[in-house]
């Protein structure tokens, strides 16, 4: 299993504030250059980084392919991931998405990953005209259409039902061929069978518990064996999943570290994906983080912060439907909360179902810098090394296994 | 083995099997006309299903049939509301990815439903 570090850019208003300080945004910033930079110094796998818009609070990341120029020339190793670009043209023209990606895989040396998506919140729909009912259709024909410009010399153009565009040369030309490993968010277990179609790594936002991942390993594996049909011109099979992250030399100090980091998260997620408050969101008004802190007063969601919950525990109350179990997962578990030994111990049953990349949502509410660095190094120092020693070992055995006998090209990092 | 053969209904499978030949064969219109199918056959056979309310979060509740990607074979204003549901169609093609995602929702709804 690889492990990486997941951001949104969260900057919560102060308490009982109308806007944030003069420095916020510039601080959380470059707070995460120098995160990654420490984690890229001891061996962490990946960064993903979010592209969302307008999206107060929960998210200050609109253009993370900034972010990643500067960490490819702060770090050395470590994969620059998108996680991801929104590729419907009415974010961005599928060309000036293929040229970043390729400029930026210039300038890293071949270390990007290429996540795609296309949000679902009213917020970046409504913001950028884009319709809700054609998004999927959208986030299909223009993803398809960047491998193409990354890979044909000159792109032979195109015309779509959602962009066209004449012959031209998409230059410059990715470092890595045919183009960089290509991943899509999936938030539903739909979309991870999607990207097994498609020959995607799935990034997944669902929080899922082991039991969940091994029956979905299981079959996204067999559809990539059995029924893929490439939307590029090399696959990445691969799960992604994310997990809360904070730890620290005792559970109780990870635990008061943590904060109101994960129930903010999935507090400002819900306020933003549910129609019922998203689409009403007042633009530079509202005070997120105020509503938040008044109704854990009320509904107690902080009670996963008393103590360690078991899994069959938090399972007990959980939402049918999966994007608010999602939240409501994200809000309590603390899958790598904790000291070392606990953080271990759970990871393991991660990578006993042979999950490929466990990816950490470190920076997330109210919490602080400087628990973030030391959470990472601890985690780099304590217990990295060993599950790097098995990934190479034993992880890429198994993956071996399940592609044996696929005739597409491979490109993926794990 | 494709989840699909774990259908137990012959109508359902044989459905939902053939629009797994459509989407292998991309046709993915095809595909979605066949799956709006497999859904009214799924409510035939499971009709709790027109009215089962999920309950996100407290106070809010929603249709479950609500959770039927709507990308274009769209539930009908007010067909959920009213227990009866009707999918209308108000786009001509669909895409693979679209086709893809209800596939992938119906059969797990089917293989639940029925275990």
């Amino acid at each position: 299993m690889k492990f990486g570090l997941f951001y949104e850019l969260q900057l919560p208003k102060p308490a009982g504030e109308e806007q944030w300080g003069p420095e916020d945004e510039k601080r959380i910033y470059h707070e995460m250059l120098d995160q990654v930079e420490l984690a890229d110094s001891l061996g962490f796998d990946y960064v993903f980084e979010v592209e969302h818009h307008f999206l107060e609070e929960y998210s200050h990341s609109p253009a993370p392919e900034m972010m990643m120029a500067a960490l490819s020339q702060r770090t050395k190793n470590i994969r620059l991931g998108h996680g991801i670009v929104l590729t419907p043209p009415g974010y961005n023209h599928p060309a000036r998405v293929a040229e970043r990606l390729s400029a930026l895989d210039l300038l890293s040396q071949g270390r990007v990953e290429f996540g795609s998506g296309e949000s679902a919140s009213e917020m970046e729909l409504g913001g950028f005209g884009v319709e809700r009912g054609l998004k999927k259709s959208m986030w299909e024909e223009c993803t398809r259409e960047i491998t193409n410009m990354m890979v044909q010399t000159p792109y032979q153009g195109f015309q779509g039902e959602f962009f066209e565009m004449p012959p031209r040369n998409v230059i410059p030309k990715p470092m890595q061929k045919p183009h960089p490993p290509l991943w899509v968010a999936a938030s539903r277990r739909e979309t991870t069978m999607l990207a097994a179609r498609f020959g995607m790594g799935s990034l997944g936002f669902g929080f899922e518990t082991p039991d969940e991942l091994a029956e979905r390993t299981n079959e996204y594996y067999r559809i990539v064996r059995e029924e893929c049909f490439p939307i590029g011109h090399a696959i990445n099979p691969g799960l992604a999943v994310l997990t809360t992250f904070m730890m620290a030399d005792s559970d109780e100090e990870a635990l008061r570290r943590s904060a109101n980091g994960p129930a903010f998260f999935s507090h400002s997620l819900g306020y933003y994906y549910s129609p019922a408050s998203g689409g009403r969101h007042q633009p530079g008004e509202k005070n997120i983080y105020d509503d938040f802190l008044k109704q854990n007063e009320r509904d107690n969601t902080m009670s996963a912060r008393t103590g360690f919950i078991k899994e069959d525990e938090i399972r007990k109350g959980e939402p049918e439907d999966e994007v608010q179990r999602a939240l409501y997962r994200a809000a309590r578990s603390g899958t790598a909360v904790g000291t070392p030994d606990r953080v271990r111990e759970t990871l393991k049953t991660y990578e006993d179902n042979h999950l490929d990349v466990m990816i950490f949502v470190a920076q997330c509410g109210d919490r602080e810098h400087d628990h973030i660095m030391e959470s990472i190094e601890l985690f780099g120092k304590e217990l990295l090394p060993e599950f790097k020693e098995r990934h190479e070992a034993e992880h890429g055995k198994w993956r071996a296994e399940q592609l044996a006998g696929i005739d597409y090209p491979v490109n993926s990092s794990i | 083995m494709a989840r699909q053969d774990q259908i137990q209904d012959e109508r359902l499978r044989d459905l939902i099997g053939t629009a797994h030949g459509s989407m292998r064969t991309g046709a993915p219109t095809e595909a979605m006309r066949t799956l709006v199918e497999a859904l009214y056959r799924l409510i035939e056979l499971k009709p709790e299903l027109a009215t089962e309310q999920l309950e996100p979060r407290p106070g809010w509740k929603m249709p479950f049939l609500s959770r039927w990607p709507q990308y274009g074979a769209n539930w009908k204003e007010g067909s959920l509301d009213a227990g009866k549901p009707e999918i209308e169609f108000i786009r001509e093609r669909f895409a693979m990815s679209e086709a893809i995602t209800c596939y992938e929702f119906l059969l797990d709804t089917a293989i639940q439903r029925e275990a």
